[in-house]
This record gives structure tokens, C-alpha cells and sequence, in this order.
């Protein structure tokens, strides 16, 4: 480890990022010294993401500073950074998809170099290429690439700017074992071209092995720091990995909610699903995300689907919404097929869905964004329902005339749950309703949760918060890589050791 | 300088021209809105409209105001398999492509009318046209007061509509996230129809005013397509309150610069502040409601 | 050649330089424009100043009376690049109607009736001439736009203008020469038109027709491909050669076609042999 020398490489100090009602980054600071990597961690919705974009410049910060080897870079925008030496990727690879792959790393280059030679400039690309492993892909439009080849894209055309200082957001999603192995390869290879890494990462294998320090951010703020040995080791910090305490710091209730008894689950085959997938493939475009995925809801039961950043867990709601259309496989609700259905006549069926980031109307009041979701409703028994919701959530109803985005996150949801409420449903699909909300806040939701399932709902349960999860649920699926690795019942899925393998990524 | 009666008259009267124009732009401010439609049509459908309030007063001699609602649910009909026909198809093909389309149908249009009705300049006749109102030293046409309340009134209408109905709740959440819309149970491309339908119906309304306060031809449509967008623009994408705001604003504007600078400079005033508008606050002057 | 088959000639030229000037810009550079009238008008009105006021020969002329429309071009920029998508048509559109609008109102200009080129026309031998060489310099200049370090770099832009600003690339910049560049060469064209008709006036050079023409062209044609814009000219020429007793029957065929084309062959002619390749191969 080389001791710092003179100033930090990047120094940023009480960023702040708000959006709305939401505050993405609570007053971060951080230090890059040179020939450092330095690894950014924290679950889901935790402002990973904005901290790169306000680094990167990307995105204005609503207060706080960032100077970058020596000089305040704070009003500069992305551009003008990009050409003092900070070169970024984005989680979701953008490239330039109408040219080839080497010409996305010569844009790069003229962008700094306008009036170098060709010769000269296209040597220095295809070094780039063949250090990131792309040397054969040169000439391929950069459209062709599948979802893995346009990471090290990303990585290749940050790379052609010769920076000082390297932003890698969240590489690692959706590799396999060996690609990672590769991955941390390359990164350790980039040590010596480039005089700092920041490495904003949900894959711990990544971390471990190639940074020195790590800062774990959550809810915005920093949550924890030091050296990477300690940091992981750390409870605290695995506790917000895995599932959050009570908010009193003692363990959660394991009986919040009853599973359903053994003896009804053996009796449960007989009932007919009331949700079906059978075979299902689906993705965007090019990328495939499910290969497979078979999996039954049957009435009154609750069912939780775990799964690490890039499993497929949110591919898997949007199919389900009807958002996007399975290539292959069918989706059955109480036995009728509805795939390739327009996602409001699946909703007409009775599925209703709290969709992952809430999607809260801004436009709409409070109420206005209940009202909208009972179709078709008369006024009384539309005043009935309402009613219903305000008392499983009080602050909905102090809140009724608000604009529906003015509130925190943890109200929003509440808002998304209502409005999943307020259509009668008969399932209702819950995609990630913990994301970045503090452990009060979710204990009042599972609460709420809990009380559906007393009153005999059929829930569908997307969840990073592998321990409410785990509580609440009657039958678990954990994915992988778009598959369902593992499956079971609640308890046998929590004694599981591979359950804990697929998260942290070895096993205890 | 002119005298303060014909300075009071014009503010006045640009005041009231102003309030039409808020309804001449709704229609082009809740397709854009709300739709994402950049409706090069527009002043096609409003030039549309002008002649059928021309032919029914001329057929049935009935006033052409009170024949609005006529002309309006007939344009509103004609709407639906237009949009049905050339917009819908090409859902999800992002902007461009409606947006040509759409200037291809007001090529179309033009050249139909221009066959079907010739180049003639024809305004609609009231038997009250050419009576003036005097109040005090301002004079204006009946016709612009009339033309202002019936504007005003159908402008709160669509605001009652959009902000108080069940459609406008799904009108609002469809143009803020589709997606999300459709996934509450919303049939986002019904929306999409009817809000269609609703823009061409103001638009066509928008047409009647013009004809009986000016005067039309074929191709007159371009004029109050800008005119449109410098109101919209200013006022706020799909901001009912903000277009009617801006069309008062608009209109003053216009005619002090016709004032100062004569007749003819109106029009281009209006759009070298829809261009400024453009420039520096393409948010519009307006703030939205509800944030 | 017979007068009828250089009409015909220079007429097809222009269209083919214009559509091409476009292109670079909505095509390669992501910028849809409606403005064309803009800086044709412009063109053929500098052309008209310079040959009157400064007696400057029509060869000269020509390519500076271009530079006129690339300043205003360049003028124009600050504001419309403030504008993305949409927002940059629409103001492209009102930037030609406020042009024409204001041409029309301001005698120094000439006003509603326009002005007169002094002296003689060129022969129709010499404007045909004059016009393979603009489109001679087009094809040139398009070669070099695309095939350039420029163009990649005007694509990135087009591509994901975030992501291009994230690696380096100064937005502005690249679209400011891609739109100089274009306003060239369409005020060249103006220009040209302004020495065959030996007059200007707002509604010929600033009506909205030029775009009308370009738009059509391009879109039936095919857009970015190298041969769209020669399918597309050719095929609008003769349409309005066939219909030339008929103009608004002409124009209301050309707006039918054009809508026919965006809905089932986005491609264009061009694109053609491709689209049915592809609809067959599914069957």
C-alpha cells in the first residue's frame, strides 16, 4: 500500500443531492488519495449511484465541494472533467450504439486529442482494447454486444481518456464467478495506468480483493469506514446487508406472521394457483434476464423472491405487470393464460402491483393517487375504501391534499402499498418496498404486510431485505443469474447455507 | 405615438385576443403534455374547424357561437380514427415520427381544403360583426368580447375536466409515467385517443373564433400553429392555468408591439418572444400547480 | 441538353444538396430541423445584397452569400441548442416563419414584393453548372463529415449526448460545426435559386415549401443512407413534373406519401430492397 503523498487525488466534502421530497446524498465527504482504491458499498436504493454522478459531474450538487487534484471542480460539468482525468462508467452500459466498438474508444480519444494522429490514436485504442479483453470485438457494432461485453466497454472507453482517476459504478452486476475473476484481474492490472480507483460495487467479492479502504453509505449517509478487512468483518455492516434488526436493536420477531402450517402447505397442491409462470424467458433487446423461471402462488400464500443486485428480481416484476412481454413461457392467473396481455387488463384481473422506486404520481394529491388505482368504483364504496387505507396508515391521510411526491420515502411507499390496497386486488406483487428506507420505517410496512396476511391476502414478495423477507413469507425463492436457485419453504431456506453464499459470497 | 384611446382600445383588445388565443394553443398544450405529440396539425385542425362553423352558420343560419358545440363534437369524431389510423400505430417509435407524420396530415389538409374550398378568404359573418362595444375610451370589436368570455369559459371547463374528473386523474398520471399508469390499470392508449380527440375539439373551437373574429384561408394554419406553441411554451407544457395565463400575456404583448412598431409586426412578436421563451425558460413563465 | 432537361437538371441538384445538408444534421447529428427556409432564404437574399450593392461576380457570390446563412446559423446557435428534441424543431420552425414574417414587414429589405437581382441572369448552361458544383462540394463535404474523426465524434453526440459530455466531448461544439456547416451549404442552394429566378421574396425563398421539399425527399428517399437522398430528389421531381397542372393536388399526394412512408417503410425507398428482404424471410 503506498502512503498518500501530498494532497488527495479527489476530495469531496458535504455533498448533498435532493430530489423532490427524497434526499439522495445527506452531506457525504470522501477522500481518494493517489494510487488508492478506494470501494463504495451499500444495499440497494442506499445513493451509490448519485454519489458517482456528482463526482462525475453528471449531476449538480445541491450543496458541498469536490476538488480533484488540487483544483475546485465543483461547477465544472461532466465534460470538462472528463478532460481534466476522471473517467466514468454507468451501472447500465450506455454505448454508443450505432458505431463499432473501436470507434466508441476513438470518440474518446479525439474528444481530448482532436488533432492527434490517426495512426497514433488507433494504437492507443486497440492497446486499450486488448487490455480489456475486446480486441476481437473491434469491429463489431457496439448495438451486437451482449449485456457482459458492454461492461468492459464501458471500462475500455473510460479507459481511452487516459484519466488520472477511474469511477467504476457497479461492474460487477450479473457476472458469473469466473467473469469476476477476470473482472478483478483487470482492475488490479489498472493500478499502476491510473492513480486512483473508486469502485462503487454490490458484489463484496469484488471489494475484498481489490480495494484497500471501503466507505459504506446508507439512507444517503455515510454509514461506516475503514479499512476493507474491517469493515466487512463488521456486524453492523453485514446487518445491512442481510436484513435489518428491529428498530430497537433487538432481533426481529421471528412470528410476526405465521407461516402457513405444514399440514396446509402438504394440502395446498390441491388448491389451483392463483399466479403461474411456467417456462419463462425474458429480457430487454439484446440482454437476455430469465432462462426459466417456473413458479406458483397459490391462494392466501405468501411467497418471497430473494435475490442479489442483477439477479433478475425486477425483470421478473415487469413481466409480471406486463410491462415486458416473456419471449418464451406462459403466465397463468387462476388458470387463464395471460401472457403478452397489456399490463391494465392484467391489473383488471385483480393483480395489483407496488412497483419497484414507488412510481408515485407527482401531479396527483395523495388522494387523487388512491382514487386513481379503485376503477370503476362508486363513490361509496370508493369513500369505504379510502377509509380503510387512512386507518392502516394515518400519516396518508394527514397528508391527503400533498402533492404525492412531497413526501419521504418511507411515506411514498406507504402510498404505493394504499394504492395496491384501494383495487381489491387478489395478489399483490411487492417489488423491493424496502429499498433505501430506514429500519422504523420497514418495520411499520412488514407490520402492515403481516396484517394483509392475517386478513388472508396472496402476496408476491420482491425483496433485498433477506430477513423480513424471511419472516414473512411461507415459500422462498432465491435467484441467480435469472434463474431460481435455490427454493423451500421459509425455514429450510433460512438454515440454508447456501443462502448466505449467494449474498456475501462465501460461505460461514 | 397614437392617442390613449386607440393605446387603451389595443391593450384592451389584445387582452381579449389573448384569451382566445389560450384556446386556440389548449388543444396543442394537452397532446404535447400529455401525449408527447408534437401536433404539426394543429393549425390545420383549427383552420378545419373554422370552415365548419363557415358552413353550417351558412346552412343552418345559426350563430356561430352557439354552433361551437357542434363544430366541436364533429371534430372531436373525425379525431379518433385519424388518431387511431396515423398516431396510435406508432406508439412507442419515440417523437420523431409521429411528429412528421403529423406534418405530412397538415400538408394533406391544406391542399384538401384548397381544393375542396379554393384560396378564397372567408370569414364568418354575424350579423353583429362589424359593431363595436365603447367603454369609456376603449373600443373593441363585440365579437373579441365575446370571443374572450366563450374562450375563457371552455378553457375553465378543460381545467374543471383535467383537475376534478376520474379522466383527468388518468389524463395526468399517464402523461407523468405511463408505465406505472398502465400497470394501475389505466388504458393508456384510450387516454391517449380521447385526449387526441378533446386537443383537436379546442382546436376546431379555436378555429370558429378565428372566423368570426378575422378572417381564414387554407393556409392560414401555420400562423396559429407558432402562435400555439409561443403560448404553450410560455405557459407550460400541458399547464391549463399556465396556457391561459400566457395567452393573456401573449396577447397584450402582441399588440403593444403592434402599436409601437405597426400591424404588421404583430405576429413576428410573438414569435421572437416565443423564441426568447424557448431560450432562456422552456419551462415556461408559469409556474406548475400541485409540486 | 435541351432548356427543359437543365430546368429539370438544376432543380434536381438542389434538391439533392439540400437533402444531403440536411442529413448531416438530422441523421448523422441527431437534429431534426423544419428551418431550412432559414438559411435558404437568407443565402439568396445575401446573394441578391452582394451582387446588387458590391457588384460581386455570381461564382464569388455564391459560396459567400452561403457564409451569410452560416453566421446567422452560428448566431442562432446559443438559444437553439438550449433546446433538445422536440423543443430544437419547433424552434428551428419558428426561427423560419419569424425570418420570413419580418422579411416581409421590413422594406429595407424589399418587404412583401422582394428584390430584384440587378444585371443579367446567368445562362441556364451556367446555373446547371454551378449546381453539380455545389453539389459536387456537398458530396465532398459529406464524405468528410463522415468519415471523419468529426463524424465520429458528431455521432456520439447523437448516440447519448450524456455519455458523450462523460468521456470528453464538448456537445456544443461538435453540433455548432455540424450546423455551420449545413446552413453552408443550404445558403448555396439559396443562393443559386436567387441567381435563377433574378429576384427573392419572402414567401418563394422563405415560405416553408424548401423544408416541405427537403423533409419528403429525405424521408421517402431514406434517411442516412448514401443513396436515400438521390431516390427520394428523383422521385419528387417527377411527381411534380407529372402533377405540374395540379399543384395542390401535387402537394396533398406528396403529404399522402410521406405519411404512407413513415408508417410502413420508416426506411424509405432506399431501404426497400432490405424491408421486403426482411418481411419475406419472416414468412
Amino acid at each position: 500500500m503506498t502512503s498518500p503523498v501530498g494532497q488527495p487525488l479527489l476530495e469531496a466534502a458535504g455533498l448533498v443531492k435532493r430530489y423532490g421530497g427524497v434526499v439522495a446524498t445527506d452531506e457525504v465527504s470522501l477522500q481518494v488519495q493517489r494510487g488508492e482504491v478506494l470501494g463504495i458499498i451499500g444495499p440497494n436504493g442506499a445513493g451509490k449511484s448519485t454519489l458517482i454522478g456528482l463526482l462525475g459531474g453528471a449531476l449538480k450538487a445541491d450543496a458541498g465541494t469536490v476538488q480533484f487534484d488540487g483544483a475546485d471542480v465543483t461547477q465544472l460539468p461532466a465534460a470538462e472533467r472528463a478532460r481534466r482525468g476522471i473517467g466514468r462508467t454507468y451501472q447500465i452500459p450506455r454505448p454508443f450504439l450505432g458505431m463499432t466498438v473501436r470507434e466508441n474508444l476513438l470518440a474518446a480519444r479525439y474528444s481530448l486529442h482532436p488533432f492527434a494522429r490517426k495512426a497514433d490514436a488507433l494504437a492507443a485504442c486497440d492497446a486499450v482494447l486488448a487490455r480489456t479483453g475486446l480486441a476481437d470485438a473491434a469491429d463489431l457494432p457496439a448495438r451486437t454486444l451482449p449485456l457482459l461485453r458492454r461492461k468492459r466497454l464501458e471500462v475500455a472507453r473510460a479507459l481511452a481518456l487516459d484519466p488520472k482517476l477511474l469511477l467504476l459504478d457497479e461492474v460487477g452486476a450479473g457476472l458469473v464467478d469466473a467473469e469476476v475473476t477476470e473482472l478483478i484481474t483487470l482492475i488490479r492490472s489498472l493500478r499502476g495506468q491510473v492513480q486512483g480507483i473508486v469502485i462503487i460495487e454490490h458484489v463484496l467479492r469484488v471489494v475484498r480483493e481489490c480495494c484497500e479502504r471501503l466507505l459504506v453509505i446508507n439512507f444517503g449517509r455515510q454509514f461506516a469506514e475503514g479499512r476493507t478487512g474491517d469493515v466487512l468483518a463488521s456486524d453492523d455492516v453485514a446487518a445491512v446487508y442481510l436484513g435489518t434488526a428491529g428498530a430497537s436493536g433487538s432481533p426481529p420477531q421471528r412470528e410476526v406472521a405465521a407461516p402457513m402450517p405444514v399440514a396446509a402447505q402438504a394440502l395446498a397442491p390441491a388448491l389451483a394457483p392463483l399466479l403461474e409462470l411456467k417456462g419463462v424467458h425474458a429480457g430487454y433487446g439484446q440482454a437476455r434476464v430469465l432462462e426459466g423461471i417456473d413458479l406458483a402462488v397459490l391462494p392466501g400464500q405468501t411467497v418471497a423472491v430473494l435475490g442479489t443486485n442483477g439477479a433478475g428480481k425486477t425483470t421478473l416484476a415487469q413481466v409480471l405487470s406486463g410491462a415486458i412481454r416473456p419471449s418464451v413461457g406462459q403466465i397463468l392467473i387462476d388458470g387463464q393464460a395471460v401472457t403478452g396481455w397489456p399490463p391494465h387488463r392484467i391489473a383488471a384481473l385483480g393483480l395489483a402491483q407496488c412497483m419497484e422506486g414507488r412510481r408515485i404520481f407527482a401531479p396527483l394529491s395523495v388522494e387523487e393517487n388512491l382514487q386513481l388505482a379503485a376503477r370503476r368504483v362508486p363513490p361509496a364504496e370508493l369513500a369505504e375504501r379510502l377509509e380503510r387505507v387512512y386507518t392502516l396508515f394515518p400519516d396518508l391521510k394527514q397528508r391527503r391534499r400533498n402533492a404525492g411526491t412531497s413526501m419521504s420515502g418511507g411515506q411514498q411507499q406507504m402510498l404505493a402499498i394504499g394504492r395496491a390496497l384501494m383495487a381489491r386486488p387478489r395478489l399483490i406483487v411487492f417489488d423491493e418496498i424496502s429499498l433505501g428506507l430506514a429500519p422504523v420505517v420497514m418495520d411499520r410496512l412488514y407490520e402492515a404486510l403481516a396484517a394483509l396476511k392475517r386478513a388472508g391476502m396472496t402476496m408476491l414478495v420482491v425483496e433485498q431485505d433477506v430477513e423480513r423477507a424471511l419472516n414473512i413469507a411461507d415459500q422462498v425463492h432465491v435467484m441467480e443469474h435469472g434463474r431460481i436457485a435455490l427454493s423451500g419453504n421459509a425455514a429450510a431456506v433460512r438454515d440454508d447455507p447456501r443462502l448466505r453464499h449467494l449474498y456475501i459470497g462465501k460461505a460461514d | 405615438m397614437p392617442g390613449l384611446e386607440l393605446v387603451a382600445s389595443g391593450l384592451v383588445g389584445g387582452l381579449l385576443l389573448g384569451g382566445m388565443l389560450a384556446l386556440i394553443a389548449l388543444g396543442l398544450s394537452i397532446a404535447l403534455g400529455v401525449m408527447r405529440l408534437v401536433n404539426l396539425a394543429h393549425g390545420e385542425l383549427l383552420v378545419g374547424g373554422a370552415y365548419l362553423g363557415y358552413f353550417l352558420t351558412q346552412a343552418t343560419g345559426i350563430d356561430p357561437f352557439a354552433g361551437l358545440g357542434v363544430v366541436a363534437v364533429a371534430m372531436a369524431v373525425i379525431a379518433l380514427p385519424l388518431h387511431r389510423l396515423l398516431v396510435a400505430p406508432l406508439a412507442g417509435q419515440g417523437m420523431e415520427a409521429p411528429m412528421m407524420t403529423m406534418f405530412g396530415v397538415s400538408i394533406v389538409l391544406q391542399n384538401l381544403y384548397l381544393l375542396a374550398f379554393r384560396a378564397d378568404t372567408r370569414a364568418i359573418d354575424t350579423p353583429y360583426a362589424g359593431r363595436p362595444l365603447q367603454w369609456g375610451p376603449i373600443t373593441v370589436p363585440l365579437t373579441y368580447l365575446i370571443g374572450f368570455v366563450v374562450s375563457v369559459v371552455a378553457v375553465a371547463a378543460v381545467h374543471l375536466l383535467v383537475s376534478r374528473t376520474a379522466f383527468g386523474r388518468d389524463l395526468r398520471a399517464a402523461s407523468a409515467d405511463p408505465v406505472a399508469a398502465a400497470t394501475l390499470g389505466v388504458d393508456v392508449g384510450r387516454v391517449h385517443a380521447l385526449t387526441f380527440s378533446l386537443g383537436a375539439a379546442c382546436a376546431a373551437m379555436g378555429g370558429v373564433l378565428v372566423g368570426t373574429a378575422f378572417s381564414f384561408t387554407p393556409n392560414t394554419g401555420a400562423t396559429w400553429l407558432l402562435v400555439s406553441f409561443a403560448v404553450v411554451v410560455l405557459g407550460g407544457i400541458g399547464n391549463v392555468f399556465g396556457t391561459l395565463v400566457a395567452g393573456l400575456t401573449l396577447g397584450v404583448l402582441q399588440s403593444a408591439g403592434a402599436l409601437v412598431l405597426g400591424d404588421g409586426y404583430r405576429d413576428l412578436v410573438g414569435l421572437v418572444l416565443f423564441l426568447l421563451a424557448l431560450a432562456f425558460r422552456p419551462q415556461g413563465i408559469v409556474a406548475a400547480t400541485a409540486r | 441538353m435541351s432548356d427543359y432537361a437543365l430546368e429539370l437538371g438544376f432543380r434536381l441538384l438542389l434538391l439533392i444538396s439540400l437533402a444531403e445538408a440536411w442529413n448531416l444534421l438530422a441523421g448523422y447529428g441527431g437534429l431534426v430541423s423544419l428551418g431550412t427556409a432559414s438559411f435558404f432564404g437568407v443565402g439568396a437574399y445575401a446573394l441578391v445584397g452582394l451582387a446588387n450593392q458590391l457588384g460581386v461576380p455570381p461564382a464569388l457570390a455564391v459560396p459567400v452569400a452561403g457564409l451569410a446563412a452560416a453566421a446567422l446559423a452560428a448566431l442562432m446557435s446559443r438559444p437553439l441548442f438550449r433546446l433538445r428534441g422536440l423543443y430544437f424543431t419547433v424552434g428551428t420552425l419558428a426561427l423560419a416563419e419569424a425570418l420570413r414574417l419580418f422579411m416581409i414587414n421590413n422594406t429595407a429589405f424589399g418587404g412583401a414584393t422582394g428584390l430584384f437581382l440587378a444585371g443579367d441572369a446567368p445562362s441556364l448552361q451556367s446555373l446547371f453548372l454551378m449546381a453539380l458544383a455545389l453539389l459536387a462540394v456537398t458530396t465532398l463535404v459529406m464524405a468528410l463529415a463522415t468519415r471523419s474523426r468529426f463524424s465520429i465524434l458528431l455521432r456520439a453526440v447523437r448516440d447519448d449526448e450524456d455519455a458523450a459530455a462523460q468521456i470528453g466531448v464538448r456537445a456544443f461544439r461538435i453540433k455548432l460545426l455540424a450546423l455551420v456547416v449545413a446552413s453552408w451549404l443550404t445558403g448555396m442552394a439559396g443562393a443559386l435559386q436567387a441567381l435563377k429566378l433574378g429576384a427573392v421574396e419572402p414567401y418563394g425563398t422563405f415560405g416553408v415549401q424548401w423544408t416541405v421539399a427537403v423533409l419528403s425527399i429525405v424521408v421517402i428517399g431514406g434517411q442516412g443512407l448514401r443513396a436515400g437522398p438521390v431516390l427520394g430528389a428523383v422521385f419528387l421531381v417527377a411527381l411534380s413534373e407529372l402533377l405540374a397542372d395540379w399543384p395542390a393536388l401535387h402537394l396533398a399526394l406528396n403529404g399522402l406519401i410521406l405519411i404512407v412512408v413513415i408508417r410502413f417503410a420508416p426506411q424509405g425507398l432506399a431501404g426497400l430492397p432490405s424491408a421486403l428482404a426482411q418481411r419475406r424471410g419472416r414468412r
